[in-house]
Protein backbone atom coordinates (compact mmCIF):
# COMPACT_ATOMS: atom_id res chain seq x y z
CA UNK A 1 0.00 0.00 0.00
CA UNK A 2 1.44 3.64 -0.87
CA UNK A 3 1.88 5.72 2.06
CA UNK A 4 1.07 9.59 1.63
CA UNK A 5 0.59 12.22 3.44
CA UNK A 6 -2.89 12.95 5.60
CA UNK A 7 -3.36 16.54 3.98
CA UNK A 8 -2.77 15.17 0.48
CA UNK A 9 -5.52 12.03 0.99
CA UNK A 10 -8.01 14.23 2.54
CA UNK A 11 -7.48 16.52 -0.96
CA UNK A 12 -7.58 13.58 -3.35
CA UNK A 13 -10.27 11.67 -1.43
CA UNK A 14 -12.32 15.39 -1.51
CA UNK A 15 -11.18 15.52 -5.16
CA UNK A 16 -12.09 12.07 -6.31
CA UNK A 17 -15.61 12.06 -4.01
CA UNK A 18 -16.93 15.68 -5.71
CA UNK A 19 -15.79 14.80 -9.68
CA UNK A 20 -17.85 11.69 -9.00
CA UNK A 21 -20.55 13.19 -7.75
CA UNK A 22 -20.41 16.42 -10.49
CA UNK A 23 -19.71 14.15 -13.28
CA UNK A 24 -22.47 11.40 -12.93
CA UNK A 25 -24.95 13.62 -11.90
CA UNK A 26 -24.38 15.68 -15.41
CA UNK A 27 -24.60 11.81 -16.66
CA UNK A 28 -28.47 11.14 -15.90
CA UNK A 29 -28.94 14.25 -18.68
CA UNK A 30 -26.11 13.16 -20.79
CA UNK A 31 -27.15 9.70 -21.11
CA UNK A 32 -30.89 10.70 -21.61
CA UNK A 33 -29.78 12.97 -24.17
CA UNK A 34 -27.46 10.77 -26.09
CA UNK A 35 -24.62 13.02 -25.74
CA UNK A 36 -22.24 10.24 -24.36
CA UNK A 37 -19.22 11.65 -26.88
CA UNK A 38 -19.16 14.85 -24.95
CA UNK A 39 -16.38 13.49 -22.32
CA UNK A 40 -14.27 12.99 -25.65
CA UNK A 41 -15.05 15.99 -27.22
CA UNK A 42 -14.31 18.12 -23.77
CA UNK A 43 -11.02 16.14 -22.64
CA UNK A 44 -9.64 16.84 -26.19
CA UNK A 45 -10.51 20.85 -25.72
CA UNK A 46 -8.64 20.37 -22.01
CA UNK A 47 -5.67 19.15 -24.07
CA UNK A 48 -5.90 21.55 -27.32
CA UNK A 49 -5.97 24.25 -24.48
CA UNK A 50 -2.79 22.64 -22.42
CA UNK A 51 -0.83 22.61 -25.40
CA UNK A 52 -2.12 26.29 -26.42
CA UNK A 53 -0.87 27.16 -22.72
CA UNK A 54 2.35 25.43 -23.03
CA UNK A 55 3.03 27.23 -26.82
CA UNK A 56 2.37 30.82 -25.01
CA UNK A 57 4.43 30.13 -21.57
CA UNK A 58 1.30 29.91 -18.86
CA UNK A 59 -0.11 26.78 -16.86
CA UNK A 60 -1.24 24.48 -18.78
CA UNK A 61 -4.09 23.47 -16.58
CA UNK A 62 -5.26 27.72 -17.18
CA UNK A 63 -5.44 26.58 -20.71
CA UNK A 64 -6.82 23.50 -20.21
CA UNK A 65 -9.93 25.40 -18.15
CA UNK A 66 -10.75 27.88 -20.96
CA UNK A 67 -10.59 25.68 -23.82
CA UNK A 68 -12.88 23.73 -22.04
CA UNK A 69 -14.92 26.44 -20.95
CA UNK A 70 -15.11 27.72 -24.70
CA UNK A 71 -15.78 24.73 -25.46
CA UNK A 72 -19.07 24.19 -23.24
CA UNK A 73 -20.25 27.78 -24.11
CA UNK A 74 -20.00 27.44 -27.83
CA UNK A 75 -21.77 23.84 -28.13
CA UNK A 76 -25.15 24.81 -27.48
CA UNK A 77 -25.27 27.56 -29.73
CA UNK A 78 -23.35 26.14 -32.85
CA UNK A 79 -25.30 22.88 -32.66
CA UNK A 80 -29.05 25.42 -32.59
CA UNK A 81 -27.40 27.66 -34.82
CA UNK A 82 -26.85 24.79 -37.51
CA UNK A 83 -29.72 23.28 -37.04
CA UNK A 84 -27.62 19.99 -35.97
CA UNK A 85 -27.93 17.63 -33.40
CA UNK A 86 -25.57 18.00 -30.74
CA UNK A 87 -23.65 14.73 -31.29
CA UNK A 88 -22.65 15.96 -34.60
CA UNK A 89 -21.24 19.17 -33.11
CA UNK A 90 -19.74 17.78 -30.47
CA UNK A 91 -17.87 15.42 -33.29
CA UNK A 92 -16.70 18.69 -35.13
CA UNK A 93 -15.61 20.41 -31.80
CA UNK A 94 -13.98 17.33 -31.06
CA UNK A 95 -12.09 17.04 -34.72
CA UNK A 96 -11.17 20.76 -34.73
CA UNK A 97 -9.74 20.48 -31.04
CA UNK A 98 -7.33 17.45 -32.14
CA UNK A 99 -6.24 19.79 -35.38
CA UNK A 100 -5.54 22.57 -33.05
CA UNK A 101 -3.77 20.31 -30.29
CA UNK A 102 -1.54 19.31 -32.78
CA UNK A 103 -0.51 22.55 -34.59
CA UNK A 104 0.42 23.81 -30.94
CA UNK A 105 2.63 21.05 -30.13
CA UNK A 106 4.65 21.51 -33.41
CA UNK A 107 5.13 25.09 -31.47
CA UNK A 108 6.54 23.73 -28.16
CA UNK A 109 10.24 23.06 -28.84
CA UNK A 110 10.98 19.55 -26.56
CA UNK A 111 9.69 16.08 -25.63
CA UNK A 112 9.02 16.84 -22.03
CA UNK A 113 6.43 19.96 -23.14
CA UNK A 114 4.34 17.75 -25.16
CA UNK A 115 4.71 15.23 -22.33
CA UNK A 116 3.32 18.16 -19.93
CA UNK A 117 0.34 18.49 -22.66
CA UNK A 118 -0.66 14.88 -22.83
CA UNK A 119 -0.98 14.78 -19.09
CA UNK A 120 -4.18 16.04 -19.08
CA UNK A 121 -5.51 13.39 -21.15
CA UNK A 122 -4.25 11.06 -18.51
CA UNK A 123 -4.88 12.45 -15.31
CA UNK A 124 -3.25 12.26 -11.25
CA UNK A 125 -4.92 12.74 -8.40
CA UNK A 126 -2.03 13.24 -6.38
CA UNK A 127 -1.42 16.50 -8.83
CA UNK A 128 -5.68 17.96 -7.02
CA UNK A 129 -4.66 21.01 -4.56
CA UNK A 130 -6.64 23.15 -2.84
CA UNK A 131 -8.33 25.40 -5.80
CA UNK A 132 -9.34 22.51 -7.46
CA UNK A 133 -11.06 20.65 -4.78
CA UNK A 134 -12.73 24.60 -3.82
CA UNK A 135 -14.17 24.77 -7.69
CA UNK A 136 -15.53 21.24 -7.74
CA UNK A 137 -17.21 22.34 -4.73
CA UNK A 138 -18.49 25.39 -5.86
CA UNK A 139 -19.67 23.61 -9.14
CA UNK A 140 -20.90 20.35 -6.90
CA UNK A 141 -23.48 23.30 -5.43
CA UNK A 142 -24.32 25.00 -8.13
CA UNK A 143 -25.48 21.78 -9.79
CA UNK A 144 -27.25 21.16 -6.62
CA UNK A 145 -28.99 24.43 -6.40
CA UNK A 146 -29.79 24.45 -10.60
CA UNK A 147 -31.35 20.63 -10.40
CA UNK A 148 -33.19 21.30 -7.37
CA UNK A 149 -34.97 24.54 -8.37
CA UNK A 150 -35.01 23.53 -11.59
CA UNK A 151 -36.47 20.24 -11.76
CA UNK A 152 -39.68 20.14 -13.13
CA UNK A 153 -38.79 22.04 -16.39
CA UNK A 154 -35.14 19.75 -16.35
CA UNK A 155 -37.33 16.70 -16.43
CA UNK A 156 -40.34 18.28 -18.89
CA UNK A 157 -37.43 18.72 -21.08
CA UNK A 158 -35.86 15.59 -21.19
CA UNK A 159 -38.96 13.96 -21.58
CA UNK A 160 -40.15 15.78 -24.92
CA UNK A 161 -38.01 18.67 -26.09
CA UNK A 162 -40.85 20.26 -27.88
CA UNK A 163 -43.63 19.33 -26.12
CA UNK A 164 -41.95 21.47 -23.14
CA UNK A 165 -41.60 24.27 -25.47
CA UNK A 166 -44.95 23.96 -26.39
CA UNK A 167 -46.50 23.81 -23.02
CA UNK A 168 -44.28 26.83 -22.53
CA UNK A 169 -40.72 26.55 -21.09
CA UNK A 170 -37.73 27.95 -21.80
CA UNK A 171 -35.78 24.88 -23.53
CA UNK A 172 -33.32 26.29 -25.13
CA UNK A 173 -32.28 27.97 -22.29
CA UNK A 174 -32.26 24.53 -20.20
CA UNK A 175 -30.95 22.58 -23.10
CA UNK A 176 -27.47 25.07 -23.00
CA UNK A 177 -27.65 24.57 -18.83
CA UNK A 178 -26.87 21.24 -19.23
CA UNK A 179 -24.49 21.12 -22.05
CA UNK A 180 -22.42 23.82 -20.32
CA UNK A 181 -22.76 22.24 -16.61
CA UNK A 182 -21.59 18.98 -18.35
CA UNK A 183 -18.87 20.54 -19.84
CA UNK A 184 -18.05 22.66 -16.30
CA UNK A 185 -17.92 19.22 -14.82
CA UNK A 186 -15.52 17.08 -17.03
CA UNK A 187 -13.26 20.27 -17.15
CA UNK A 188 -12.59 20.51 -13.25
CA UNK A 189 -12.75 16.87 -13.13
CA UNK A 190 -9.85 16.21 -15.83
CA UNK A 191 -6.81 16.63 -12.91
CA UNK A 192 -7.90 13.51 -11.43
CA UNK A 193 -9.21 11.20 -13.87
CA UNK A 194 -7.84 11.90 -17.16
CA UNK A 195 -9.67 13.44 -20.09
CA UNK A 196 -10.28 9.66 -21.50
CA UNK A 197 -11.36 8.48 -18.31
CA UNK A 198 -13.65 11.25 -17.60
CA UNK A 199 -16.21 10.04 -19.77
CA UNK A 200 -16.62 6.84 -17.63
CA UNK A 201 -17.25 9.10 -14.63
CA UNK A 202 -20.61 10.25 -16.78
CA UNK A 203 -21.82 7.55 -18.45
CA UNK A 204 -21.04 4.35 -15.79
CA UNK A 205 -22.74 5.30 -13.20
CA UNK A 206 -25.73 6.23 -14.96
CA UNK A 207 -25.84 3.60 -16.72
CA UNK A 208 -26.04 1.71 -13.26
CA UNK A 209 -28.80 3.81 -12.12
CA UNK A 210 -31.13 3.26 -15.66
CA UNK A 211 -30.63 -0.75 -15.01
CA UNK A 212 -32.93 -0.37 -11.20
CA UNK A 213 -35.43 2.41 -11.73
CA UNK A 214 -38.09 3.67 -14.18
CA UNK A 215 -38.35 6.95 -12.46
CA UNK A 216 -36.16 10.20 -13.65
CA UNK A 217 -36.30 11.11 -10.09
CA UNK A 218 -34.51 8.07 -8.50
CA UNK A 219 -31.32 7.83 -11.52
CA UNK A 220 -30.78 11.61 -10.76
CA UNK A 221 -30.45 10.41 -6.94
CA UNK A 222 -29.08 7.38 -7.38
CA UNK A 223 -26.56 8.15 -10.12
CA UNK A 224 -24.46 10.42 -7.79
CA UNK A 225 -24.55 7.92 -5.04
CA UNK A 226 -22.92 5.49 -7.51
CA UNK A 227 -20.61 8.05 -8.73
CA UNK A 228 -19.33 8.33 -5.77
CA UNK A 229 -19.11 5.23 -4.34
CA UNK A 230 -17.51 4.65 -7.73
CA UNK A 231 -14.63 6.89 -6.64
CA UNK A 232 -13.98 6.15 -3.45
CA UNK A 233 -13.66 2.75 -3.65
CA UNK A 234 -11.83 3.32 -7.31
CA UNK A 235 -9.53 5.60 -5.24
CA UNK A 236 -8.65 2.81 -1.99
CA UNK A 237 -7.98 0.29 -5.24
CA UNK A 238 -5.67 2.54 -6.61
CA UNK A 239 -3.76 3.22 -3.15
CA UNK A 240 -3.87 -0.83 -2.48
CA UNK A 241 -2.53 -2.17 -5.64
CA UNK A 242 -0.71 0.58 -7.33
CA UNK A 243 -2.83 1.14 -10.46
CA UNK A 244 -3.62 4.40 -11.74
CA UNK A 245 -6.60 6.29 -10.21
CA UNK A 246 -8.03 6.88 -12.93
CA UNK A 247 -7.97 3.31 -14.60
CA UNK A 248 -9.20 1.83 -11.26
CA UNK A 249 -12.25 4.36 -10.76
CA UNK A 250 -13.15 2.81 -14.29
CA UNK A 251 -12.60 -0.28 -13.11
CA UNK A 252 -15.29 -0.13 -10.16
CA UNK A 253 -17.73 1.84 -12.56
CA UNK A 254 -17.74 -0.90 -14.77
CA UNK A 255 -17.84 -3.64 -12.00
CA UNK A 256 -21.28 -1.95 -10.61
CA UNK A 257 -22.28 -2.04 -14.26
CA UNK A 258 -21.81 -5.44 -15.09
CA UNK A 259 -23.68 -6.39 -11.57
CA UNK A 260 -26.34 -4.26 -12.06
CA UNK A 261 -27.41 -5.75 -15.60
CA UNK A 262 -27.02 -9.19 -14.08
CA UNK A 263 -29.36 -8.51 -10.77
CA UNK A 264 -31.73 -6.05 -12.23
CA UNK A 265 -35.20 -6.03 -10.99
CA UNK A 266 -36.53 -4.76 -14.80
CA UNK A 267 -35.72 -7.84 -16.24
CA UNK A 268 -37.00 -10.01 -13.75
CA UNK A 269 -40.98 -11.19 -14.22
CA UNK A 270 -42.39 -11.48 -11.57
CA UNK A 271 -44.81 -14.79 -10.82
CA UNK A 272 -47.87 -14.20 -9.82
CA UNK B 1 -65.33 37.22 -23.12
CA UNK B 2 -63.14 37.36 -26.05
CA UNK B 3 -65.39 35.99 -28.79
CA UNK B 4 -63.35 35.13 -31.77
CA UNK B 5 -60.35 33.07 -29.37
CA UNK B 6 -58.45 32.52 -32.25
CA UNK B 7 -58.24 34.73 -35.29
CA UNK B 8 -55.42 34.67 -38.57
CA UNK B 9 -55.74 37.12 -41.25
CA UNK B 10 -53.52 36.35 -44.19
CA UNK B 11 -51.24 34.02 -42.55
CA UNK B 12 -48.18 33.02 -44.02
CA UNK B 13 -45.43 30.45 -42.75
CA UNK B 14 -42.30 29.31 -44.35
CA UNK B 15 -39.61 26.84 -42.90
CA UNK B 16 -36.32 28.41 -42.12
CA UNK B 17 -34.18 28.16 -45.51
CA UNK B 18 -36.95 27.47 -47.98
CA UNK B 19 -38.99 29.77 -49.92
CA UNK B 20 -42.49 28.55 -50.44
CA UNK B 21 -44.89 28.70 -47.59
CA UNK B 22 -46.08 25.46 -45.98
CA UNK B 23 -49.44 27.73 -45.41
CA UNK B 24 -50.64 30.54 -47.41
CA UNK B 25 -52.70 33.63 -47.05
CA UNK B 26 -54.74 31.37 -44.65
CA UNK B 27 -57.71 33.06 -42.79
CA UNK B 28 -59.16 31.84 -40.14
CA UNK B 29 -62.02 32.90 -37.18
CA UNK B 30 -62.22 30.29 -34.27
CA UNK B 31 -65.11 31.11 -31.44
CA UNK B 32 -64.40 30.52 -27.72
CA UNK B 33 -66.17 27.03 -27.65
CA UNK B 34 -66.00 25.69 -31.04
CA UNK B 35 -65.21 22.13 -31.99
CA UNK B 36 -63.64 22.47 -35.15
CA UNK B 37 -61.79 19.48 -37.50
CA UNK B 38 -58.87 20.29 -39.97
CA UNK B 39 -58.77 17.76 -42.29
CA UNK B 40 -56.29 16.92 -45.40
CA UNK B 41 -53.62 14.92 -46.90
CA UNK B 42 -50.64 14.15 -45.53
CA UNK B 43 -48.44 17.90 -46.43
CA UNK B 44 -51.03 19.68 -46.40
CA UNK B 45 -50.03 21.84 -43.65
CA UNK B 46 -52.38 20.91 -41.14
CA UNK B 47 -49.86 20.79 -38.43
CA UNK B 48 -47.96 24.02 -39.46
CA UNK B 49 -51.05 25.50 -38.94
CA UNK B 50 -51.14 24.40 -35.03
CA UNK B 51 -48.07 25.07 -34.56
CA UNK B 52 -48.27 28.92 -36.03
CA UNK B 53 -51.30 29.42 -33.75
CA UNK B 54 -49.39 27.58 -30.67
CA UNK B 55 -45.95 30.07 -31.79
CA UNK B 56 -43.97 27.47 -32.22
CA UNK B 57 -43.48 28.80 -35.78
CA UNK B 58 -43.09 31.69 -36.63
CA UNK B 59 -45.42 33.55 -39.12
CA UNK B 60 -43.67 35.55 -42.01
CA UNK B 61 -46.69 37.31 -43.63
CA UNK B 62 -49.97 38.32 -42.07
CA UNK B 63 -51.20 38.78 -38.31
CA UNK B 64 -52.28 35.99 -35.88
CA UNK B 65 -54.36 36.77 -32.49
CA UNK B 66 -54.89 34.08 -29.51
CA UNK B 67 -57.12 35.47 -26.76
CA UNK B 68 -57.07 38.68 -28.72
CA UNK B 69 -53.19 38.32 -27.92
CA UNK B 70 -50.79 38.89 -31.12
CA UNK B 71 -48.83 35.49 -31.31
CA UNK B 72 -45.74 36.47 -32.08
CA UNK B 73 -45.31 38.77 -28.88
CA UNK B 74 -47.82 36.69 -26.99
CA UNK B 75 -46.59 32.99 -27.49
CA UNK B 76 -45.54 32.40 -23.67
CA UNK B 77 -48.73 33.60 -22.70
CA UNK B 78 -50.53 31.19 -25.54
CA UNK B 79 -48.52 28.18 -24.80
CA UNK B 80 -49.50 28.31 -21.21
CA UNK B 81 -53.26 28.58 -22.05
CA UNK B 82 -53.68 26.74 -24.87
CA UNK B 83 -52.74 23.12 -24.75
CA UNK B 84 -50.64 21.23 -27.78
CA UNK B 85 -50.97 17.56 -27.83
CA UNK B 86 -47.99 16.98 -30.92
CA UNK B 87 -48.02 14.53 -33.55
CA UNK B 88 -48.24 10.76 -32.17
CA UNK B 89 -44.03 10.33 -31.48
CA UNK B 90 -41.91 7.42 -30.72
CA UNK B 91 -41.20 6.82 -26.90
CA UNK B 92 -38.12 3.86 -26.29
CA UNK B 93 -39.90 1.39 -23.60
CA UNK B 94 -37.11 1.93 -20.87
CA UNK B 95 -37.79 5.93 -20.91
CA UNK B 96 -37.34 6.98 -17.33
CA UNK B 97 -40.57 8.32 -16.98
CA UNK B 98 -43.60 7.74 -14.62
CA UNK B 99 -47.25 8.17 -16.03
CA UNK B 100 -47.79 11.30 -12.92
CA UNK B 101 -44.93 12.75 -13.90
CA UNK B 102 -45.53 13.04 -17.79
CA UNK B 103 -49.07 14.39 -16.47
CA UNK B 104 -46.90 17.08 -14.57
CA UNK B 105 -45.22 18.33 -17.35
CA UNK B 106 -47.85 19.92 -18.49
CA UNK B 107 -48.28 21.92 -15.62
CA UNK B 108 -45.08 23.01 -15.36
CA UNK B 109 -44.62 26.26 -17.88
CA UNK B 110 -47.91 27.57 -16.21
CA UNK B 111 -45.98 27.28 -12.72
CA UNK B 112 -43.23 28.93 -14.28
CA UNK B 113 -40.05 28.17 -12.69
CA UNK B 114 -38.65 29.17 -9.05
CA UNK B 115 -41.83 26.97 -7.49
CA UNK B 116 -42.45 23.70 -6.44
CA UNK B 117 -45.67 21.93 -7.43
CA UNK B 118 -47.76 22.25 -4.44
CA UNK B 119 -50.51 20.40 -3.19
CA UNK B 120 -53.16 22.11 -5.61
CA UNK B 121 -50.78 21.74 -8.76
CA UNK B 122 -51.40 17.55 -7.70
CA UNK B 123 -54.92 17.96 -7.71
CA UNK B 124 -54.94 18.88 -11.12
CA UNK B 125 -53.27 16.11 -12.10
CA UNK B 126 -55.07 13.49 -9.95
CA UNK B 127 -58.33 15.17 -11.71
CA UNK B 128 -56.98 15.81 -15.66
CA UNK B 129 -55.53 12.09 -14.74
CA UNK B 130 -58.81 10.87 -13.96
CA UNK B 131 -61.02 12.53 -16.98
CA UNK B 132 -58.82 10.63 -19.14
CA UNK B 133 -59.67 7.16 -16.86
CA UNK B 134 -55.75 6.66 -15.85
CA UNK B 135 -55.73 7.16 -12.40
CA UNK B 136 -53.94 3.70 -11.63
CA UNK B 137 -51.74 4.28 -14.16
CA UNK B 138 -49.71 7.00 -12.08
CA UNK B 139 -46.69 4.86 -10.75
CA UNK B 140 -46.44 3.00 -14.17
CA UNK B 141 -43.48 3.78 -16.44
CA UNK B 142 -44.56 5.73 -19.28
CA UNK B 143 -42.53 3.61 -22.10
CA UNK B 144 -44.49 0.32 -21.04
CA UNK B 145 -47.91 1.50 -22.28
CA UNK B 146 -49.94 0.55 -24.82
CA UNK B 147 -50.43 3.20 -27.73
CA UNK B 148 -54.19 4.03 -26.81
CA UNK B 149 -52.81 4.20 -23.05
CA UNK B 150 -50.02 6.55 -23.89
CA UNK B 151 -52.29 8.70 -26.29
CA UNK B 152 -54.48 9.53 -23.19
CA UNK B 153 -51.52 9.88 -20.97
CA UNK B 154 -50.74 12.62 -23.01
CA UNK B 155 -53.99 14.30 -23.27
CA UNK B 156 -54.09 13.93 -20.06
CA UNK B 157 -50.55 16.48 -19.87
CA UNK B 158 -52.36 18.95 -21.85
CA UNK B 159 -55.40 18.93 -19.18
CA UNK B 160 -53.37 19.67 -16.42
CA UNK B 161 -52.58 22.62 -17.76
CA UNK B 162 -56.65 23.54 -18.07
CA UNK B 163 -56.03 25.30 -21.51
CA UNK B 164 -58.97 27.10 -22.87
CA UNK B 165 -57.76 25.78 -26.03
CA UNK B 166 -57.18 22.40 -27.07
CA UNK B 167 -54.61 21.83 -29.92
CA UNK B 168 -55.06 18.68 -31.01
CA UNK B 169 -52.18 17.25 -33.72
CA UNK B 170 -53.92 13.71 -34.89
CA UNK B 171 -54.90 12.15 -31.68
CA UNK B 172 -56.53 9.16 -33.13
CA UNK B 173 -54.02 8.55 -35.50
CA UNK B 174 -51.78 5.06 -35.22
CA UNK B 175 -54.37 3.78 -32.45
CA UNK B 176 -56.48 0.65 -32.91
CA UNK B 177 -60.08 0.64 -33.07
CA UNK B 178 -61.21 0.54 -29.21
CA UNK B 179 -58.50 3.19 -28.27
CA UNK B 180 -59.69 5.57 -30.90
CA UNK B 181 -63.31 5.28 -29.82
CA UNK B 182 -62.08 6.07 -26.40
CA UNK B 183 -60.27 9.04 -27.21
CA UNK B 184 -62.84 10.16 -29.27
CA UNK B 185 -65.74 9.22 -26.77
CA UNK B 186 -63.22 11.77 -24.34
CA UNK B 187 -63.52 14.07 -26.33
CA UNK B 188 -67.13 14.66 -26.64
CA UNK B 189 -67.08 14.62 -23.05
CA UNK B 190 -64.61 17.27 -22.75
CA UNK B 191 -66.40 19.46 -24.96
CA UNK B 192 -69.44 18.91 -23.46
CA UNK B 193 -68.65 19.31 -19.92
CA UNK B 194 -66.18 22.12 -20.25
CA UNK B 195 -67.15 24.19 -23.49
CA UNK B 196 -63.67 24.08 -24.07
CA UNK B 197 -62.47 25.17 -27.77
CA UNK B 198 -60.86 22.29 -29.64
CA UNK B 199 -58.95 21.96 -32.74
CA UNK B 200 -58.24 19.05 -34.40
CA UNK B 201 -56.41 17.92 -37.23
CA UNK B 202 -57.26 14.63 -39.26
CA UNK B 203 -56.14 13.30 -42.32
CA UNK B 204 -59.51 10.31 -41.92
CA UNK B 205 -63.02 11.34 -42.24
CA UNK B 206 -64.33 8.46 -40.09
CA UNK B 207 -63.19 9.83 -37.29
CA UNK B 208 -64.59 13.20 -36.64
CA UNK B 209 -65.71 13.17 -32.93
CA UNK B 210 -69.73 13.78 -32.97
CA UNK B 211 -69.31 17.41 -31.33
CA UNK B 212 -67.31 18.83 -34.10
CA UNK B 213 -69.71 21.23 -35.41
CA UNK B 214 -67.04 23.01 -38.20
CA UNK B 215 -64.81 21.42 -40.64
CA UNK B 216 -61.64 22.92 -42.76
CA UNK B 217 -60.40 21.43 -45.67
CA UNK B 218 -56.74 22.58 -45.68
CA UNK B 219 -54.59 21.36 -49.03
CA UNK B 220 -50.99 22.51 -50.31
CA UNK B 221 -51.32 25.59 -47.58
CA UNK B 222 -54.74 26.59 -48.20
CA UNK B 223 -58.27 26.55 -46.83
CA UNK B 224 -59.90 25.51 -49.59
CA UNK B 225 -63.40 24.75 -47.53
CA UNK B 226 -64.35 25.86 -44.24
CA UNK B 227 -68.04 25.53 -43.36
CA UNK B 228 -70.62 22.72 -41.35
CA UNK B 229 -69.41 19.32 -40.76
CA UNK B 230 -72.55 17.38 -42.89
CA UNK B 231 -72.27 19.86 -45.49
CA UNK B 232 -68.26 19.19 -46.07
CA UNK B 233 -68.36 15.56 -45.68
CA UNK B 234 -71.06 15.27 -48.10
CA UNK B 235 -68.68 16.78 -50.56
CA UNK B 236 -67.67 14.94 -53.04
CA UNK B 237 -64.52 17.78 -53.84
CA UNK B 238 -63.09 16.49 -50.15
CA UNK B 239 -63.43 12.70 -50.64
CA UNK B 240 -61.32 12.91 -53.54
CA UNK B 241 -58.66 15.15 -52.09
CA UNK B 242 -58.38 12.60 -49.55
CA UNK B 243 -58.45 9.60 -51.43
CA UNK B 244 -55.97 11.35 -53.92
CA UNK B 245 -53.04 12.25 -51.35
CA UNK B 246 -53.82 15.74 -52.44
CA UNK B 247 -53.48 15.44 -56.00
CA UNK B 248 -56.79 16.15 -57.63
Amino acid sequence: MIELPLSLIITSVLGALLAGFACSTMGTFVVRMNLSSIGYCMSHAAFAGAAFGLMISVDPMFGALLFSFITAFALGPIAEKAKLQSNIVIGFLFSLMIALAFIFLNYIPGQSANAKALRILWGSILSVNNTDVLLLGLLSFVLVIFVVVFYKELVSVMFHRKMAEASGINTKLFYFAVLFFTGFAVSLSLRIVGGLLVFALIINPTSTAYQFFFDFKKILIFSPVIGVVSCLVGYYLSLVSDFPIGASIVIISALFFAVAIVISPKRKKKSL
Amino acid sequence: MNKNIIELQNINTIYEGEKIPVIKDVNLSVDTGDFVCIIGPNGAGKTTLLETINGLLPYTGGKGFVFGKEIKKNKNFIRKHAGFLIQNFEIDGLSPFLCKDVVMMGLTGKTGPLRFHNKKDWEKIWYSMGLVGMIDFADRPIGKLSGGEFQKILLARVLAQQPKILLLDEPLSNLDYSSRHQIETLLNRLHKKYNITILMVSHDLSFIPERCSRVIVIDKGKILMDGAKKEILESEIVTSILKNGGKK
